[in-house]
This record gives structure tokens, sequence and C-alpha cells, in this order.
């Protein structure tokens, strides 16, 4: 059965709410559930569900216009554009996203995982199954 | 007995069955407007709540015999008037302190509030039902009317009126555009609880109904006001207000049809769905932000400015939203209107 178009967010969690709605949404759009002219929710709309203010679903929508993912559109949401080739990524962001790579590699060996575990659920993960 | 008498003892056994119903008004995880555990719904909110009944009956059950013992007995009519509307706010006051004293009982007994919040990446349907012309209907009703008065001016008996003949119609028009004001405010910007399941779907169906409701409250002032308007000319008179009724009663038997169907689809149109579709516990708000017993919902860190209610079915304004101050302002405009209109 295909995984619901939803996204979830954690008050408790370190993690700002802009940075987790935007990881959710990132995960369906690079798992291609939602597809090129798909519409997502107004702001408003996506805010008032969440229970945030309209600002922190106007960053997370911003954030993916910036990567290439969305075009923001007035009062009706945001589209899914057709991303062909990824936009050029700072490469200091990437090697950010390495080195908290590394870091989680090393916590799961600390935790008695082989390189090789490590390596093929990274791969899965990579994929689109969930960990 | 009077027709008082009778009409006091109607009051006193309706508001009794009212308050007998009104906790099946919630979602069924809520009890005595508190977010409550499946098994304390099945245990102790069980006995709970037939405590709270038999306060509630008995409280009517008194006020009856107190109200037969005075129509007996050899009073003034005056003051047996005065005494058996003490006897139906004493009545009043037992039953809102039963549901007090419940909901206390049972705000303990509160699930904590959730961490996790979720939400559907499908955008709703937030349109009027029926489109902006369906909703536009009364200005057009209320326009052509005005059309026709002003052709028929002559006719007209002057007053002093700022807008003479046309204060109902501009009445008319103010309460018309509060109503769509509503409307709009409620399909736009109410929470949606389900995420995205038949829940959701029925809890979409109700939330449209109601908004449907006040798009049609619009409508039955737009003819109330026209056929008030065109009484006033010669050549209508007598002919339109006793044929009113071909168009209120369609409304009314809709609004009680509503009203009905309602009470059976449950709070957020729950009933109509299989308890297993409904994943999401309670309604999406928090419990401390429910004030006076579960009356009011104050909670300036919620955006939203309508949530369901917790006593009753259909909707309420989040006060602690600035919105909803501006809705609540607009709601005295009519009253400003007559002030000024009539």
């Amino acid at each position: 059965m295909a995984e619901p178009l939803r996204v979830a967010i954690n008050l408790n969690s370190p993690v700002p709410a802009y940075r987790q709605i935007a990881s959710d949404l990132r995960r369906h759009l690079v798992e291609a559930r939602l597809k090129p002219g798909d519409l997502l929710p107004p702001i408003r709309q996506l805010a008032l569900d969440l229970g945030v203010h309209f600002n922190t679903v106007a960053l997370a929508y911003r954030l993916l216009a910036d990567e290439g993912w969305l075009e923001l559109k007035r009062r009706r949401g945001a589209a899914v554009m057709a991303r062909h080739a990824p936009r050029a990524v700072d490469q200091g962001h990437v090697d950010h996203l390495l080195r908290q790579l590394g870091h989680i590699a090393a916590e799961l060996r600390s935790a008695g995982m082989t390189a090789r575990q490590i390596s093929s659920a990274l791969r899965r993960i990579a994929q689109g199954a969930r960990p | 007995m009077t027709s008082f008498s009778w009409a006091m003892m109607l009051v006193v056994t309706m508001h009794a069955l009212l308050f007998h119903a009104m906790p099946r008004f919630s979602r069924p995880d809520i009890l005595f407007a508190v977010t409550v555990p499946d098994a304390f719904v099945r245990g102790a909110g069980r006995a709970l709540l037939s405590r709270y009944r038999l306060v509630v009956w008995c409280g009517a059950g008194a006020a009856l015999v107190i109200a037969l013992v005075l129509t007996a007995a050899s009073f003034a009519t005056e003051r047996r008037a005065f005494v058996m509307m003490a006897v139906v706010a004493g009545n009043m006051i037992v039953s809102a302190s039963a549901w007090l004293w419940a909901h206390r009982t049972a705000r303990p007994h509160a699930v904590p509030d959730s961490d996790t919040r979720v939400a559907s990446l499908v955008p709703r349907d937030t349109s009027l039902p029926g489109g902006v012309l369906f909703a536009g209907g009364p200005f057009a009703l209320l326009l052509a009317t005005a059309v026709l008065v002003s052709t028929q001016l002559d006719q007209v008996p002057t007053n002093s009126k700022p807008l003479g003949p046309f204060g109902a119609l501009a009445m008319g028009a103010v309460y018309v555009a509060m109503m769509l004001t509503l409307a709009m405010s409620l399909a736009r910007r109410t929470r949606q609880i389900a995420v995205d399941n038949p829940a959701a779907a029925a809890e979409q169906r109700f939330r449209r109904v109601n908004v449907l409701v006040l798009v049609l409250a619009g409508y039955g002032m737009a003819i109330m006001m026209s056929t008030v308007t065109l009484e006033a000319i010669p050549s209508f008179s007598g002919t339109l207000s006793p044929r009113l009724w071909i168009v209120m009663l369609p409304i009314m038997l809709f609004n009680f049809g509503v009203a009905f169907w309602m009470f059976r689809v449950g709070q957020g149109g729950h009933r109509s769905v299989a308890s297993t579709a409904r994943e999401v516990r309670g309604d999406a708000t928090p419990d401390h932000a429910w004030k006076v017993a579960g009356l009011f919902y104050f909670n300036p860190n919620d955006p939203a400015i309508w949530v369901e209610k917790r006593v009753g079915l259909g909707y309420t304004l989040n006060i602690g939203n600035k919105g909803a101050w501006l809705l609540i302002g607009m709601m005295l405009l009519p009253m400003v209107a007559v002030r000024f209109f009539f």
C-alpha cells in the first residue's frame, strides 16, 4: 500500500519545525510520491493543520524552492517542479551533511553495527526504504 | 394549569433532555470536554456519566414538582410567573453545576497532549458550497428589490431614516456580508483533525454542511428584508407576507434536518465512519486551553480561528486569536446597522 502523503512534526524535537516539515516533504519528493505538477496545500492551510505559525511552513516551502523542488504560488501554496538535475548546492553544506553522517556512522559502530551492516542499511534508505 | 405553566414545564423537560444528551455530542474520546483514555470512557467515565444524568433528571424532577405545587397554590398571576421563572433558572443552575462537577472529576484523567502533529499534504476544498455565484445570490436578491423599489418610489411612504425605504435592504446586506464572512472563515480557518482517511472525508462533509447553513442564513435574511421592504409599497402590501412561508419553510426544514443529521453523525462526523478509521485522539486542541468547563477555547498559539466545540455540536471561535475578535466585532455590525437604518 502506498505511503499516504503526510507531514509530521514533533514539538519536542531539537530540530526546528520548519526543518522537520522540509525533511518530510523532501523525502516524498525524492521518492517521487510527489510528482511534477502536484499542488501542495497553501501555507496557511498546512500551518493550521499542524498548529504552527504560518512563517514556519513558509520557511520550509522556501527552503525546498531554493533547492529547486517547488515553485511558490501566491495564495495557492506551492507546485512541485520537474527537477531534471539537482540544482548546484553549496559544497560547504554537503560537507556538513557528510560530517553528520560520519558522526551517525560512528554512533552506529559504537552501538555494535558492522561497517557492512551500516553500508547496507544506508543503501536501503537511499533507495527509499524507511529505516 | 395556565399555558404559561405548561410552557415552563416544557422548558424544564427540554432542558433536561438537552443536558442528558450533551455528553454524546462530543467526539468519542472526549468526555465532559476532557480528552480521556478509552479505558476511562468504558469504566469510571461511564459511572460518572450515569451520576451526572441522575443529578440532571433529579433537578428537572424537583423543578417539575415545584411547578405543579405552585400551579395548585393560590398565587397572584404576576407572582406565579416570577416564581416559575425562578424554578426554571434554578433547574438550569443545577444542570450546569452537574456538568461543571463532571468536568472537574474527569480532568485528572485527561491524556497528556501529544507532541506529534500530523497533516495531510493533499490540498482540501476550502471554497464555499455552490461557488461564488450561489454565495452572491442574497446580494442579487437585495439589489433586485432595491431596483424594484426605486421604480415605485412615488408610492413609497416617506420616512425620516437616512436611507429611506432602502434601510431594511441595507440592513439585510450587512447581515448577508457578515454571514458570508463567517462562512468563508469557517471553510478556510478550521483545522482538519482526521488526516487522510474516510474520517477526514466525513469531517470535511460535516464542515461544509455547517458552512452551507451560514450561506443559507444569508438567503433567509435577504428574503425577509426584501419582503419587509416591498410590503411598504401599496401595490405589494399584503401579497407577499402570507406567502413568505413558501421560501422560509424549506429553509427552516433544512436547518432542522441539518440539526438532526449533525446529531446522528456526531461531532466532526465521527459516527459516520468506523472507529478504526480514526487515528487522531481528541480534537487536536490542548485540554488546558479550554476554559469554563470546556465552553470557551482560548489559545493564542493556535492559528485556527475556528475549532470544534467541546460542549455541543459544530464550531466555536478561538478567542485567543486576533482574527476571532475581528469576527466577533463584525457580528456586532448588524446591531449597529439596526440603530442607523431603522
